[in-house]
């Protein structure tokens, strides 16, 4: 059990990396496509926050005299989830307006029947 | 030691960047100073590019952002390297820039703009930056832009391959991204340097897992050979000049990462027999799907995937010699790939068919664009005087400097893909000028523009070509500076 206790945020974070792969690699719907990448986004999000956190830490700020620096929290994993989350969304928004175009084109949005481009 | 203060190599991706965003805001006052924002842009990075060059070679310079020291801050590396490659960006960026002033007339033209610095502003940052998440950044802004300029014609097919090239795209930079993750809380550090440092120092560097996933992420951009689904779809279903870019540009900057990633982080050494085979694989790969192809996009897209397996292949013999050859067949594939990508694609708006067999006769039609199509064609396959042969000569003077059967053998492997490449695309020019009836056609070539940037290219082809110590002096100390690690690590730490 200490196993789990211990590494429950990277198996949480993996777990949805894994889902979202799956989704993508399974599924026919482009809709469910998409809605696979943001499960991986998310995933991929939480590790990173996992990598710097640190259980009952505190915020990374010198307010206090007394304040050690031992207990806090990495700051650097969240400024870079920040900036995933922000390049995550600007690749949903793309994504999203692609399936409205994709749809006038072809009146469906199964991946399966569009198909013109072989090799 | 002075005048290289003033001219600093943020400029080179701060400029592209303002102007991008600049743009909306000038088009205000006038709808055509859009199009003329990325000549300017990019003739002035070509410019400062130019100037910093000469004092990279003799010392990297460090750029640390805000003044922070480089394991703490965010800093540039313009080392030989970076700004060999960058210069060769912002050239190519620049002559394609002058083609889509007539190319482009239709569509949202500001927004093809927007993102075609964009596209570049990005390319520039993943050459020159050292800190490991900041490439990704770049790397986002480079791929992002051309998912957008693939499905910018909005057609069926720019449609389709737009969201292929979504999906994996946005699937590698994902595995990218938990790399990095991987490697930061192992190493507690972002600095490429530092990292290389690290791993190079402990005892027991287990990077075998993060390495494999950027690997994995950056190779999904590069296009190595398992990995290539995306690339013949979104290649020649986006315009032309974008095709140009993509193939020139994007591609190559994606193998620079993973090179990079390669030889400077992760420091391996005993991986590289697989890449080898990687690299033949890709080029036979490559070479074979293109030479049963009809569309003409289509068979140079596939081209390209070819070409993209000889650099890996290269840069996987690890010598000097090796690495100096992929930088120097990265240099002949994008002038080469580019200038034909913007022949063909006058070709085929004059023809309105991207079929090879539409192309009969073309050759008296367009002279000249059929000329320069033609000069493409012979530096990619590599024959003498062009570019190509320089390069290819250099990778096999390497492969067989390496003395061993297996060396050889793959090489040989390599060489009969050259065959085909030039079987094929001998075909193409029979078909241009010695195919169709002598109908007295009237001679309606590319516009005058167009035919200019064309020409520079084929000009650049034939003087590197012919003096390719030109760029050798430049490629030994890039060679160098990728190839040693410690060299890097000493450069930016100190």
């Amino acid at each position: 059990m200490s196993f789990l206790h211990n590494y429950i945020y990277y198996i949480g974070a993996f777990g949805l990396i894994f889902i979202g792969l799956f989704i993508m690699i399974a599924k026919r719907n482009y809709i469910k496509v998409i809605i696979g990448l943001s499960i991986l986004e998310t995933g991929v999000n939480l590790f990173l926050i996992a990598v710097g956190y640190i259980s009952n830490g505190t915020a990374p700020i010198f307010s206090k005299a007394g304040i050690e620096a031992e207990n806090m929290v990495d700051p650097v994993p969240q400024a870079l989830v920040l900036t995933a989350i922000v390049i995550g969304l600007a690749v949903l928004g793309l994504v999203l307006s692609l399936a409205i175009r994709l749809y006038k084109h072809y009146g469906t949005l199964n991946l399966q029947e569009i198909k013109e481009q072989r090799w | 030691m002075n005048e290289m203060i003033n001219l600093n190599p943020v400029l080179l991706i701060v400029v592209p960047l303002g102007l991008a965003f600049l743009t909306p805001l000038l088009g205000l006052i006038s709808k055509k100073i859009a199009k003329w924002l990325p000549v300017v842009g990019l003739l002035f990075n070509l410019i400062v590019a130019l100037a910093i060059l000469p004092h990279v070679l003799k010392q990297p310079i460090i750029v640390k952002i805000a003044g922070f020291a480089p394991p703490f801050g965010i800093n540039l590396v313009a080392g030989p390297v970076g700004m060999l490659l960058a210069t060769l960006i912002a050239l190519t960026g620049l002559l394609v820039a002058i083609y889509a002033l007539k190319y482009i007339n239709e569509g949202a033209e500001q927004k093809y703009h927007i993102l075609f610095l964009l596209l570049l502003t990005g390319a520039t940052g993943v050459v020159l930056t050292g800190d490991i998440f900041n490439l990704f950044v770049f790397f986002e802004i480079l791929c992002i832009s051309s998912y957008a300029l693939v499905a910018y014609l909005g057609n069926r097919a720019g449609i389709e391959s737009a969201v292929k090239y979504l999906i994996q795209g946005s699937i590698g930079s994902s595995l990218l991204l938990i790399g990095i993750g991987l490697l930061y809380g192992q190493f507690g550090t972002l600095n490429m340097a530092d990292l290389a440092k690290q791993i190079v120092s402990s005892s027991d560097p287990s990077v075998f897992v993060p390495m494999v996933l950027m690997i994995t992420g950056l190779g999904i951009e590069a296009a190595i050979f398992p990995l290539n689904a995306w690339l013949p779809d979104a290649h020649s279903s986006a315009p032309s000049s974008v095709s140009a870019i993509l193939s020139g540009i994007a591609i190559e900057v994606g193998l620079y990462a993973m090179v990079r990633v390669l030889f400077t982080i992760c420091h391996v050494s005993n991986f590289f027999m697989f890449f080898l085979f990687l690299g033949v694989l890709t080029v036979l790969v490559g070479e074979m799907s293109a030479f049963s192809q009809k569309n003409i996009k289509r068979m140079l897209a596939y081209s390209s995937i070819g070409q993209i397996g000889l650099i890996l292949f290269a840069f996987s013999i690890s010598t000097h010699f090796g690495v100096t050859g992929g930088l120097f067949q990265m240099i002949s594939h994008t002038l080469g790939k580019a200038l034909l990508f913007l022949s063909a694609g006058y070709m085929i708006y004059r023809t309105g068919s991207m079929e090879i067999s539409s192309f009969e006769g073309i050759g008296k039609k367009m002279p000249l664009t059929a000329l320069f199509f033609t000069i493409g064609t012979l530096s990619i396959i590599g024959l003498p005087p062009f570019v190509g042969f320089s390069s290819k000569f250099l990778i096999i003077k390497a492969a067989l400097a390496k003395g061993e059967l297996l060396y050889t053998i793959l090489m040989g492997i390599v060489l009969l893909g050259t065959v085909i490449e030039g079987t094929y695309f001998f075909r193409v020019i029979q078909t241009i000028y010695f195919k169709g009836k002598d109908v007295a056609t009237e001679r309606n070539d590319s516009p005058i523009v167009c035919l200019i940037s064309m020409s520079i290219f084929a000009v650049l082809i034939i003087v590197i070509g012919v003096y390719p110590h030109l760029v050798m002096k430049i490629l030994n100390p890039a060679a160098s500076e990728l190839f040693n690690s410690i060299q890097y690590i000493r450069s930016v730490l100190g």
